[in-house]
């Protein structure tokens, strides 16, 4: 109804006429517009006198093609997959928001997250019930609702740190920073659940009042606030005269009681625990404490501290000591007899090495002292045991000398150990050359740079610094290997075993012809299924599918079965051709309606094959169990083709179902036989009614199938 | 840029983990028989082997892929790198030492304050997150050096990066923001 001004005559006065649909100016008559279209709801009138609105109703979430298959249908029709996913998370966003409480409003932003998360492919590889529990979650944040990720994993049944994972992923995509949680929201929740009953609202307050306390004794920094709340709480149960138990609180709270102890303790630790009652409400305390942590890290660095100045002054008693055991000893060794004959020889052989030894150690940069020192270990190792202890005693004095040079020395000899055996000895003096021998390699592995670039380019091993000797003690000699083979034989007995097993099975599946490679849990792609007739196809499709839960297989069996009146050996020998039995039969039908129908394969359900097995999962499911009495299964089979949908879709899918509409007329034929062969007689009787009904119904499924 | 700091902070690596490759098929079996040190677990198809002197612990993969972790530096982990190719060359494979890469370094460091880690999180939204329900620390990932830093409440700081050196920048950056949100000692 725009103001215009007519273009012949300049007149403003404009007449819209919306029954016609055209303006017309009523000082010249002339016509300025036609067919107006207009936004008017129309109606109709319908048999019995039902006036009703035309038009559909059409989805708000994303492009959806017209329903053309009319009302009834509430599974998702012929939509996209991203309309489906979105409207299965809002589904499920729903749900999981009705049993947390949430509000419509909570609902609609977890809705509008989820949209985003989609848009940005982080649902791929994820489950959606975790995309979704995460969702609300955030909604719960940024809304400030008392719910904790513990209730989402409770009703899930997930851990809570998977799905924390995915809350933290979710929240840095999104760029959504949710405010940090503060225990005091969580406080009148929890007082709730605990029943305090009238005094609820003041057991809170105490509570909140507590927590406040604990946040600026920084005993909330890293703590689950659930923990807090519980200890509040309890304390203020108790303030308040109720007898709250810790067990109470727990189940409440979701801690467990040794966390909800140590936070009673800490509590104990802060000075607001020495106040009474009523100095606690009344009065606030200036003074703020350090974290708990903190106080445990510094208790551990001063105990620290004292072993360490312990461990000093015991060193110094020990020096001490060790003095006198020296001069003990040295008075002891001029009251020994001395070594005589060839044992003076080594005596007097080892000292000069010992000497070397000594000078080479002070000497860091030669790499050759390992070599020596190993010679020179491997000597003393093959000495008489006498001899050895002279040289320890005449090694432990120059070593202390040694050990007190090298900062490196893993072994204290100087102070701690009096016992050291021979062998201890000469390892001491190991560690400490590879000490030595590590220093040297390190400063030559960096000026090597250059040269590794080109050797690793080559794959060369470079062996510089890699002690030959040391790397054999890794390697097991022979008589070890066969030690140690027969035990990992034993021990993994049964492994071997499985292996075995798993070879044979696959040898023999070879030689069968049905051997899968590597059973993959993913099947994505659907496994072509083979099969020279479309009855075939269908009855492998058919079985390799479960097709509905909520049919029964096991009775079909026996209904089947009973109809023989032959007996319990019938029904094994039937069950594997029993649901094919249905199929065919079902198939057969579909068959026969495809024939008398022309062509037009082209119908709109090319899109899914699901969507196929849906519709054939439809007829079966609708007809087993109308099945009990057989002379129903064709009565239904009627009701199923005079409902005009559905049949026609079922033939669609038929249609679809069979690549070429050739091979059907073959089908038919195969297929008659097959079933009579393996039906029986009842079967056989359905089947024949079924026909004849069919014969009838015939022309009214075409002319079902013409409107479309 | 030098540490805004008096006292030098002690960064101390703890965990280098490295890769390599020798470029050759290896018989598991004939590892875990003939070595010392070593744990052959055939569900998963690896064996692990255990040195003494670089104290490392290597996984080893009949690919020929091996993962070293347990050094604490830089050297020390291709040290024990070599001295595993070696022992795999001595037992019979033909190996070549190639491919060696530091994966990831692990340090901690230790403040000489407390940290308020609300205030923390809240100067650094997006970088800096915090879920106490979760984990007690705030993860601080800086992206252009890959690194991720733990901040606890006591002061202490765990450090992961791609090497040595960006951990090092990793902590000279996230200092001065502790800095500003230490509690102050009573």
């Amino acid at each position: 109804m725009s103001s215009r001004v007519c273009r012949t005559c300049g007149g403003s006065d404009i007449d819209v006429d919306q029954a016609r649909g055209s303006a017309v100016c009523t000082g010249c008559g002339s016509v300025l517009e036609d067919n107006i279209i207009v936004s008017e709801v129309q109606f109709v009138e319908g048999s019995g006198g039902v006036s009703s609105a035309v038009g559909q109703f059409v989805s708000a979430d994303g492009p959806v093609k017209a329903p053309l298959l009319g009302s009834g249908f509430h599974t998702s029709v012929g939509k996209e997959s991203r309309a489906q996913t979105l409207q299965g998370g809002k589904r499920q966003i729903q749900q999981l928001g009705s049993q947390l409480q949430l509000n419509q409003h909570c609902l609609d932003t977890a809705f509008n997250f989820f949209k985003m998360v989609v848009s940005k492919h982080l649902t791929r590889g994820r489950k959606t019930e975790h995309v979704i529990a995460a969702c609300l979650y955030l909604v719960c944040r940024t809304e400030g609702t008392p719910h904790m990720l513990l209730d989402l994993s409770d009703l899930l049944q997930v851990n809570v740190y998977i799905l924390g994972k995915t809350f933290l992923l979710l929240a840095r995509e999104l760029c959504i920073n949710a405010p940090a949680i503060d225990p005091c929201l969580y406080i009148p929740r929890f007082a709730h659940m605990l029943e305090f009953g009238v005094k609820t609202h003041e057991v809170s307050m105490t509570a909140l009042r507590l927590v406040q306390r604990m946040k600026r004794d920084w005993m909330h920094t890293g703590r689950r606030p659930s923990g807090l709340c519980g200890a509040a709480l309890l304390v203020a149960a108790r303030m308040h005269k109720f007898r709250r138990t810790v067990k109470d609180v727990i189940s409440v709270v979701k801690v467990c009681q040794t966390t909800l102890r140590k936070r009673l303790t800490e509590f104990e630790d802060t000075p607001t625990s020495q106040l009474t009652i009523d100095e606690f409400m009344r009065v606030d305390l200036e003074q703020e404490c350090d974290p708990p942590s903190f106080i445990a890290g510094q208790h551990k660095a001063k105990m620290q501290q004292l072993e360490q100045e312990l461990a000093r002054k015991l060193d110094d008693v020990e020096g001490e000591i060790s003095c006198y055991k020296d001069e003990i000893e040295t008075e002891l060794e001029k009251s020994r007899p001395k070594l005589r004959g060839i044992y003076a020889a080594y005596t007097k052989e080892i000292d000069p090495e010992d000497a070397e030894v000594l000078s080479l150690t002070s000497d860091p940069e030669e790499p050759e002292v390992e070599d020596k020192e190993l010679r020179v270990a491997t000597q003393q190792l093959t000495q008489d045991f006498l001899c050895q202890v002279i040289q320890e005693e005449e090694g432990r004095g120059k070593k202390k000398d040694d050990s007190n040079k090298e900062p490196g020395s893993e072994k204290d000899v100087e102070g701690s150990q009096r016992q050291a055996t021979p062998l201890a000895v000469i390892l001491g003096k190991l560690p400490t050359a590879t000490s030595l021998g590590l220093q040297p390699t390190c400063d030559e592995s960096e000026t090597r740079e250059k040269q590794d670039d080109e050797q690793s380019e080559g794959g060369e091993l470079d062996l510089d610094g890699i002690d030959d000797q040391e790397i054999d003690k890794y390697i097991l000699n022979e008589r070890e290997v066969e030690v140690k083979t027969e035990l990992w034989m034993k021990q993994n007995a049964e492994y071997l075993k499985e292996q075995k097993e798993k070879e044979e099975r696959i040898k023999k599946e070879k030689e069968q012809g049905t051997y899968k490679e590597k059973p993959k849990k993913s099947k994505k792609k659907k496994e072509q299924i083979e099969a020279s007739t479309a009855g075939e196809a269908i009855e492998r499709m058919l079985e390799k599918k479960k097709i509905s839960s909520k049919i029964n297989y096991e009775v079909l069996r026996d209904l089947n079965s009973r109809g023989t009146g032959s007996g319990g050996g019938s029904s094994p020998s039937r069950a594997s051709s029993d649901p094919p039995d249905v199929n065919t039969a079902t198939r057969k039908r579909l068959s026969r309606r495809r024939r008398k129908k022309s062509s037009d394969t082209n119908r709109d359900l090319a899109a899914n094959a699901s969507i196929m097995g849906k519709r054939v999962r439809l007829l079966i499911s609708s007809t087993p169990k109308k099945r009990k009495p057989a002379v129903q299964a064709e009565h239904s089979v009627t009701m199923t083709t005079e409902s005009a949908t559905e049949t026609t879709t079922t033939t669609e899918a038929a249609a679809e179902v069979t690549p070429d509409p050739e091979p059907d007329s073959s089908s038919t034929p195969a297929a008659p036989p097959t079933v009579l062969e393996e039906e029986e007689d009842e079967e056989d009787e359905a089947e024949e009614e079924c026909v004849s009904a069919l014969q009838l119904v015939g022309d009214y499924g075409c002319e079902e199938e013409e409107v479309f | 840029m030098d540490s805004s700091n008096d006292d030098a902070l002690d960064i101390i690596i703890t965990n280098v983990v490295a890769t390599f490759r020798t470029r050759c098929h290896l018989n598991l079996r004939t590892i875990a028989l003939e070595g010392t040190n070593v744990i052959y677990k055939p569900e998963v198809g690896k064996v692990l082997m255990k040195l003494r002197k670089p104290k490392i612990t290597a996984s080893i993969w009949s690919s020929g892929k091996i993962i070293c972790t347990g050094a604490t530096s830089e050297d020390e982990a291709k040290l024990g790198a070599r001295r595993l190719a070696r022992v795999l060359q001595k037992l019979g494979f033909k190996v070549r030492f190639s491919a060696f890469k530091v994966v990831n370094v692990l340090a901690v460091c230790s403040m000489p304050f407390a940290i308020r880690l609300i205030d923390f999180t809240k100067k650094n939204r997006p970088i800096a997150s915090y879920e106490p329900e979760l984990h007690p620390a705030v993860t601080y990932r800086i992206k252009h050096l890959k690194a991720t830093i733990q901040v606890f409440s006591t002061g202490s700081i765990t450090v992961t990066g791609p090497n040595v050196q960006n951990v090092a920048t990793a902590v000279e950056q996230v200092y001065p923001l502790l800095f500003e949100c230490q509690k102050p000692r009573n």
